[in-house]
């Protein structure tokens, strides 16, 4: 039968290895929309001053989640590379992972959250931060695609276009939102792991300073 | 091993190292140690009488000793025990 710390160590190294590899991917997402969301606020031709508040809005929203993304792939790359050696560390092992190998594994998680325990911290900041931003994004790309409708009278081309970048923006808002969750309680756990390590050594100091009689 | 450890941990890892005996540039490249760190480290558990100096080839070599097996197995219950108890990272 197999060790249950096993099954566990397993299942949190495959998840936490899924969270950080799906914000990679949007941390790169956020980095091509705030980029192209810049290039369309900057050379938009111009349509009232309305619709140039609306650009500046915009074009300050993407500059910052252009800031916000690069930010937040450096974080995850740093976390990611870690957790993806311990995950084909133990992948390597196979199915029957010794005490000693398992224990080695679990202390080069500790050694690895340790590291990069702040960049966690800003990570679950930039992601809330950058979820927020986006959010505002999806609703000024929603407000300019029913200005374009209602001034137009019907749905036109643009306003068409504008829907599925609004749709996809509003998904890295989600995405973003939901990580800076699932980091959040990722660090709650490992946070308390330390705490335990931290009163247990007590005991090994104990064990180990015993005197040779 | 590298990263940021405790004390307890890189004894924990000279003494598994050690089961099979070992130089001590050996030890302090594999746990990532510096000779001077690595010097008290080594000191403190020779002392201790967990790590016994043997001579293999005419070259001064490292083993733990049956007295370690008791802080490795300790130190092994312990580091498991943080994921049997408390709610896990699930999705």
């Amino acid at each position: 039968m197999m060790n249950p710390a096993l099954i566990r160590f397993k299942t949190e190294i495959a998840n936490f290895y899924r969270i950080s590899l799906i914000n990679l991917v949007f941390a790169a997402l956020a980095i091509a929309y705030g980029i192209s969301y810049i290039i369309t606020a900057v050379l938009g031709s111009p349509l009232g001053l309305q619709a140039v508040l609306l650009r500046l809005v915009t074009g300050a929203a993407a500059l910052a989640c252009f800031g916000l993304g690069l930010s937040w792939l450096l974080s995850t790359l740093r976390i990611f590379e870690g957790v993806e050696t311990i995950r084909d560390a133990l992948s390597a092992s196979g199915e029957e992972v010794s005490e000693e190998r398992l224990t080695c594994l679990i202390v080069r998680m500790l050694a690895h959250y340790r590291d990069n325990r702040d960049t966690i911290r800003t990570m679950i900041l930039v992601s809330t931060a950058g979820g927020c931003v986006f959010f505002v994004l999806s609703i000024t790309s929603g407000i300019r695609a029913l200005s374009l409708t209602a001034n137009s009278g019907s749905a036109t081309f643009e306003s068409l276009v504008l829907l599925p970048s609004m749709l996809l923006t509003l998904g890295i808002a989600l995405v973003s939102l939901i990580s800076s969750y699932y980091f959040s309680r990722f660090a709650g756990l490992w946070d308390r792991r330390l705490h335990e390590i931290g009163e247990s050594e007590c005991t090994l100091k104990k064990t180990l300073e015993r005197d040779e009689a | 091993m590298s990263g940021r450890r405790t004390v307890y941990e890189i004894y924990w890892e000279i003494l598994v190292y050690c089961k099979t005996p070992r130089s001590f540039t050996a030890i302090i490249n594999r746990c990532d140690l510096n000779s001077k760190t690595g010097q008290e480290y080594i000191a403190f558990l020779a002392a201790k009488g967990y790590l016994s100096l043997v001579t293999e080839e005419e070259k001064a070599r490292y083993l733990s000793t049956p007295a370690a097996a008791e802080y490795i197995a300790l130190f092994s219950s312990l580091y498991q025990k943080l994921f049997d108890t408390g709610p896990g990272f699930r999705l």
